[in-house]
């Protein structure tokens, strides 16, 4: 027992690096009283030997803590990406203008954020019910209260309330057909689940929607259509940093927990086909149903995305959009399909952090985050600017960039899946998609400032770090091989 | 075929007979002689006085939510010292690191300042300036109040 416990907390470290880093920051935050934002300095410090001790993980696969979490490349892929997003956010947040009035609360940001790490790193690698739950609150508790940050502000405390109530609500959905599905399987972890279901000869269709129960949970998270109406005004009311954690980190968590949950409980091991349309237990049509909600995810996003003229919501919109655009991976739950997604995530993670952050930097120079004043900016801070273009054109899926490699591979499994309607709905709303994404360049570009407008100086590290975010998204729109190498080497697991 | 939750069901049932049969028949047989004492309000063998519907010091909110975690912590603590003598020393270290966890947060109460009791000066309702609460207000002074039973 102790020799398999101590085994397991080997395999624990990443984990348990961010648990000590919540552990110093805490007592940090007590003991030193400085102006100077020590706790985040602690968290960054915290994220990196977490990605460190993540990296030594790699190629590693096992279960620990009696089959409750497991180390496996696909959970290496996307906890890596996680703690690259939480750098990236961390970064942000050092930076913040909007943070700086509440900064006597600082150490109880990082202290809630790496509480989020923590919770999203444990949903992509548990593989036990009860475990992915926890996870799962662990998450939602922490990003709660983190939007509700700015409590002066009205918006936050008004998105807080709203997400906790959609969020309280979703969860408790999810919970009532997590405990159905244990009733009717009698275990939690996934793989007996599958046993369990592979020996039974009916399948009741309560099963079916206890499992359209926990696709709520996890829906809410990933923020698809139907479930997608707390994110506009949670998007709109969150600091801007925690928008952009909420829009990368939470929904790549949330991702990483669905391929996980559906790939092993629900696919037996011959139920893939050879075009990639997985049979799963009978009853509702899964793809069918999948396939459906990414269409309107993607339709839904788009078009309300045009007339937004926040730049918040209108990100927050093309979130709702790209989730239709993963979500189509999903549907083709082979090789192809996930390695796709994986693709993906990594080059959205880089361009939408990338738009979160130019739009945070004027936010701390203009105060406005309405796209109609973005007008003359192009010329005021020519280089945000032109990032923010190439950020934009690459969410967009116009070539050279990033984004274009990524919806090429998604579009292309759809194909070799034998979905062209959805395919063909992607295309026009990819299509629609640009008029959005280019009026905010047309307003950055297209008008000349005021003449008491003078240009804008940022500062080395935030050039620094819009370099740092500019540099895959141009790179891998042409080299990208290692990431699809790396991410078709982490479905293996799967055995597809 | 009974599955698991059909036993569920039936405890549910099962459950709801009991109480009902259960106050039906004392009902039934029990002699009926109220008086003010045995029909006061129960407030755990204290007299009690004044409106239930108070304003009461939000602190109290903060404390109890501190509370809960503690009791948690304590009830956690029950199942582990029963089998503590058969796991030793890991369980001991288990427990360890859970109470320190929770131990970094009660230092973080402590720190912030969260357990001081500084008591605001208590807001004083004023009845005249709504007529028809002190007229309630006499009506209840009418009644024979609990301290002089």
């Amino acid at each position: 027992m102790i020799e398999q416990a101590l085994h397991s907390i080997s395999q624990f470290y990443p984990e348990i690096v961010i648990i000590l880093t919540l552990c110093v920051i805490i007592v940090a935050d007590l003991i030193i009283k400085s102006d100077k934002p020590v706790t985040g300095w602690i968290m960054l410090g915290g994220l990196v030997i977490s990605g460190i001790t993540i990296l030594f993980q790699a190629g590693q696969n096992g279960s620990f803590f009696y089959n409750m979490v497991v180390v496996d490349p696909f959970a290496v892929f996307f906890k890596l990406l996680l703690v690259l997003a939480g750098i990236f956010v961390v970064l942000f947040s050092l930076q913040s203008k909007e943070l700086d009035s509440y900064y006597t609360r600082k150490g109880e940001y990082y202290m809630l954020l790496s509480g989020m790490m923590l919770g999203m790193m444990l949903m992509v690698s548990s593989t036990n019910l009860l475990m992915i739950y926890i996870a799962f609150e662990v998450t939602s508790i922490s990003s709660y209260v983190l939007v509700g940050f700015t409590k002066k502000e009205t918006d936050s405390a008004e998105a807080s309330t709203k997400y906790i109530i959609y969020g309280a609500v979703s969860s408790g959905i999810m919970l009532y057909g997590i405990s159905i599905l244990i009733g009717f399987t009698g275990a939690t972890d996934l793989a007996a689940i599958n046993d369990a279901l592979q020996n039974r000869a009916d399948i009741p269709m309560i099963l079916n929607i206890s499992i359209l129960m926990i696709l709520v949970g996890m829906g809410f998270k990933i923020a698809v259509v139907p479930f997608h109406f707390w994110a506009p005004d949670v998007y709109e009311g969150a600091p801007i940093t925690i928008t952009a954690i909420l829009a990368v980190a939470s929904k790549t968590a949330a991702l990483g927990l669905l391929i996980r949950f559906f790939s092993v409980s629900f696919i037996d091991s011959n139920g893939l086909t050879a075009t990639g349309i997985w049979q799963t237990i009978e009853g509702i049509h899964w793809t069918t149903l999948l396939g459906g909600m990414a269409a309107l995810a993607m339709i839904v996003g788009n078009l309300t995305a045009l007339r937004q003229d926040n730049i918040k919501r209108m990100l927050a919109y093309s979130s709702i959009a790209h989730a239709g655009y993963l979500l189509m991976g999903v549907v083709i739950l082979a090789q192809e399909g996930l390695a796709s997604i994986m693709l993906y995530l990594f080059i959205y993670l880089f361009m939408n952090l990338g738009a979160f952050y130019v739009a945070m930097l004027f936010s701390n120079s203009i105060q406005t985050e309405s796209i109609e004043k973005y007008k003359g900016l192009g010329f005021r801070a020519p280089l945000e600017s032109i990032a923010m273009t190439i950020f934009l054109v690459s969410l967009t899926g116009i070539p050279p960039t990033g984004g274009f490699v990524a919806k090429l591979y998604i579009f292309s499994a759809a194909i070799s899946g034998g979905w062209i309607w959805l395919v063909t709905i992607a295309g026009i709303t990819t299509v629609i998609s640009l008029f959005y994404y280019i009026r905010v360049v047309k307003n950055m570009f297209f008008y000349k400032p005021e003449s008491n407008e003078g240009i804008i100086q940022f500062d080395l590290p935030s050039k620094t770090i819009l370099l740092i975010l500019l540099v895959p998204i141009l790179l891998f729109g042409i080299y990208f091989s290692p990431i699809l190498e790396f991410a078709k080497n982490s479905v293996q697991i799967f055995g597809m | 075929m009974i599955t698991n939750f059909g036993y569920v069901l039936l405890f549910i049932i099962t459950g709801a007979l009991f109480v009902g049969v259960a106050l039906f028949v004392s009902k039934l047989i029990r002699p009926d002689r109220p008086n003010d004492t045995k029909l006061m309000t129960y407030e755990c063998g204290e007299i009690p006085f004044g409106d239930a519907r108070i304003q009461f010091n939000n602190r109290f909110y903060i404390i109890g939510l501190m509370f809960l975690i503690f009791e948690v912590e304590i009830l956690l603590l029950f199942p582990w010292a029963v089998v503590f003598k058969e796991i030793g020393w890991f369980a001991f270290f288990v427990m360890f690191v859970f109470v320190f966890l929770i131990f970094i947060g009660f230092i973080y109460e402590l720190g912030k300042g969260e357990l001081k009791w500084d008591i605001p000066a208590p807001l004083i309702p004023r009845y005249e300036e709504n007529v028809g609460v002190i007229e309630e207000e006499e009506k209840r002074e009418t009644v024979p109040s609990a301290k002089k039973l």
